[in-house]
């Protein structure tokens, strides 16, 4: 069991349609997710120490603009944009996925983000500039990897074919861009209201 | 009604004692903060940094004797000192001494048997064997006269098939070469610089500028008809509106780009040969309001060591840069002040000293040196002569004084990678934001640790390796004669 919960990820990474397909059908749900969500965690983690970590010839960060609850935040609400999005839309095109599995597969994908970045904020301190270009190609490799995984994984659990899942991802992408759009707009307005009612009292109270 | 409240009275009370521990622990750190001036960080924040320079006083055409100066548009001071002011209204020359008292003044040459005047001219240059070249704008010509006031040549508008019928010459800057070529900047010619050779025969154009397009202008003037593109403004290269040339022969220009390069280094091909690797390519400030827009470059002037300075007229302030592309001080504004301007037109410098020229208020400011000003001089000197021991210690002395300044770090790092500290140059580079040499810093460090413990690795690894093979083997053994028991 506990051998299993270090091998699965693993065997995912490498055999995605298995193992996306045992995440949908044959393994317990309730694990996947607590195991799904330590993912994101690590992953928060790896961003944020890599942010502190790296070496400087690969990385140079403004002081002032490190926060790592911002950090948190860029990896956290991505992932449930997309989730939501994903969701919204698989439902409509005959998608069997349920939303815990999207969240579990997409969290999933994200594996190989964790695993090659997280080595190399070691890594990176100890290469030089011309050395520099393999840091640079295993972040791209990972964000292939992340990807594809996510490809396969969308596909699996909404047993859909290669280019309608293609399709789907792509319009959920269009369609973050209009849940970030719509909750800009709804948090704008609720500032504005709350700015609204706060100078009405202030009124009242300066009144007397 | 506060005052019968005894609570209420001991807290106004040590209000009013905070307030006053404030202002008087307050006003002396103001004092010691010493922060007159800025510079911009790696991030392109504005810091705070010490003044490099500061107004010592200033001289007027009153002071000098010769009545006020009119609208004066051009300064220049020799190698011995001598300041020659351009007295564009007045149509003169004045010629002050390093005392700033009246050495000479010219108004008139004799052009073969003929007085001649000047009429309204607008720049001169003065070569090393003190020849001085003006640049007579009203009468469109050149005029240059021997270090005893007789007339050398003069250049009128030149006829070349590489000019248009309509073509006007209206010099209005002008330097000269050490093979006496001379550079010519004149109104409404968008081609660049143009280039006589010493005999006064005009050779070509040098150096244009390259056309800036604003994108939504080119995308109206694509949809729009042959009649309305007539209509609109043609895109012409900007013209130059200052030049300045060193001791190598290379020309320093500035142009009014807004965005392209607005400072440049031509060599003999006119190609531009700046190097900018400083955080920001040298073009005065980074940070300013969008309303009123970027620094409008009138006047640059090259020193020594690569040194060179730019007028920005739009906030009168005096952008030094070195070699690298690195600002090093600013200094100047516009005001009333002592050490502010009105209309700056013409930065030049006497030795380590800078003197700005306002032509609304006909009026030379002198700038000297602070302790900064003149370490930090030094530092980039030593550094450009190839010092580096003494780079070090100037550079030191700077960031003691004035810790902001990120490249001068940069410099420390570069000497004790000469010296073969390179850990120590490491932390340094990283502090100026240097990758490119930390990274060389870091290369030759890390060769020097596995050197060190190169026999120590190497042990590691061969007892790693040793114990690992025994190990596979002993379980090997033990798993075949396990194998035999079962059977």
């Amino acid at each position: 069991m506990n051998r299993d919960l270090v091998k699965y990820p693993l065997y995912l990474i490498l055999h995605p349609f298995d193992g996306y397909w045992e995440l949908k059908y044959e393994r317990n749900q309730k694990q996947s997710l607590i195991f799904a969500i330590a993912i994101l965690f690590m992953l928060a983690l790896t961003n944020i120490l890599s942010s502190q970590y790296s070496g400087f010839v690969v990385h140079i960060v403004d002081p002032k603009s490190m926060n790592s609850f911002m950090e948190i935040i860029y990896v956290l609400v991505p992932v449930l944009f997309f989730c939501i999005a994903n969701w919204s839309l698989t439902t409509l095109l005959d998608g069997e996925g349920k939303f815990v599995e999207i969240f579990t597969s997409t969290c999933f994908a994200l594996i190989p983000l964790v695993l090659i970045n997280f080595p190399w904020i070691w890594l990176s301190n100890v290469i030089s500039m011309e050395e520099s270009v393999f840091y640079y190609f295993s972040s791209s490799l990972a964000l292939i990897w992340f990807v594809f995984m996510l490809f396969i994984g969308n596909m699996t659990i909404h047993q859909f074919s290669p280019s309608k899942s293609i399709l789907t991802i792509l319009l959920t992408i269009v369609a973050m861009g209009f849940m970030a759009f719509l909750s800009l707009l709804f948090f704008s307005l609720i500032q504005q209201i709350i700015s609204f009612i706060s100078v009405i009292y202030q009124e009242l109270a300066l009144r007397n | 009604m506060l005052t019968r409240n005894p609570k209420i009275r001991k807290g106004l009370f040590m209000a009013l004692c905070c307030l006053i521990g404030i202002s008087v622990w307050g006003s002396p750190v103001q004092a010691n903060g010493n922060a007159d001036s800025y510079n911009y960080s790696y991030w392109g924040r504005t810091v705070a940094s010490p003044a490099a320079y500061t107004a010592t006083g200033s001289v007027n055409g009153l002071d000098i004797g010769i009545g006020i100066l009119k609208e004066p548009s051009d300064i220049q001071v020799t190698s011995d000192n001598y300041v020659y002011i351009l007295d564009s209204g007045n149509n003169r020359v004045v010629i002050l001494d390093q005392n700033y008292k009246l050495f000479n003044v010219i108004d008139s040459f004799d052009n073969e048997g003929t007085i001649e005047t000047l009429l309204n001219p607008q720049g001169l240059y003065v070569t090393q064997d003190k020849k001085l070249l003006i640049a007579d704008t009203g009468n469109k010509r050149i005029v240059e006269l021997d270090k005893d006031n007789n007339l050398i040549k003069v250049i009128e508008a030149p006829q070349s098939e590489l000019l248009n019928s309509t073509f006007d010459f209206q010099p209005v800057r002008v330097v000269a070469d050490k093979a006496q070529r001379i550079y010519v900047m004149s109104i409404g010619v968008f081609d660049g610089l143009m280039e006589f050779s010493a005999a006064g025969e005009f050779n070509t154009f040098t150096g244009a500028n390259r056309v800036n397009v604003d994108p939504l202008e080119y995308f109206w003037k694509t949809i729009s008809t042959q009649e309305q593109q007539s209509k609109m403004i043609m895109f012409t290269p900007t013209e130059f509106t200052n030049l300045d040339i060193n001791e190598e022969d290379f020309l320093y220009v500035t142009n009014g780009d807004q965005w392209g390069e607005n400072i440049k280094m031509l060599n003999a091909q006119g190609s531009d040969i700046m190097r900018r690797n400083g955080y920001f390519t040298p073009q005065g400030d980074i940070r300013y309001y969008s309303d009123e827009g970027p620094s409008r470059l009138v006047d640059i002037d090259v020193t020594d060591s690569e040194i060179f300075s730019v007028l920005d007229a739009k906030r009168g302030r005096i952008f030094t840069y070195n070699g690298d592309g690195h600002l090093l001080y600013v200094f100047g504004g516009l005001g009333n002040k002592l050490g502010e301007f009105k209309t700056p037109t013409a930065i030049t410098r006497m030795g380590n000293d800078f003197l700005v020229l306002d032509k609304a208020l006909g009026e030379i400011t002198v700038f000297q040196t602070t302790e900064y000003g003149r370490m930090l001089n030094e530092a980039v000197r030593s550094y450009y002569r190839g010092d580096e021991e003494k780079a070090f210690d100037y550079y030191q002395q700077t960031i003691n004084m004035n810790s902001n300044l990120e490249f001068a770090y940069g410099g420390i790092g570069k000497a004790l990678l000469r010296q073969g500290n390179y850990k120590e140059a490491m932390s340094y580079f990283k502090k100026s934001m240097d990758q490119k040499n930390y990274s060389k810093a870091y290369l030759l460090y890390r060769k020097e640790v596995l050197r060190e413990y190169f026999s120590i690795i190497m042990t590691g690894i061969f007892i790693l390796v040793v114990g690992i093979s025994i190990a596979t083997r002993y379980r090997k053994i033990v798993r075949r004669k396990r194998g035999i028991f079962i059977e």
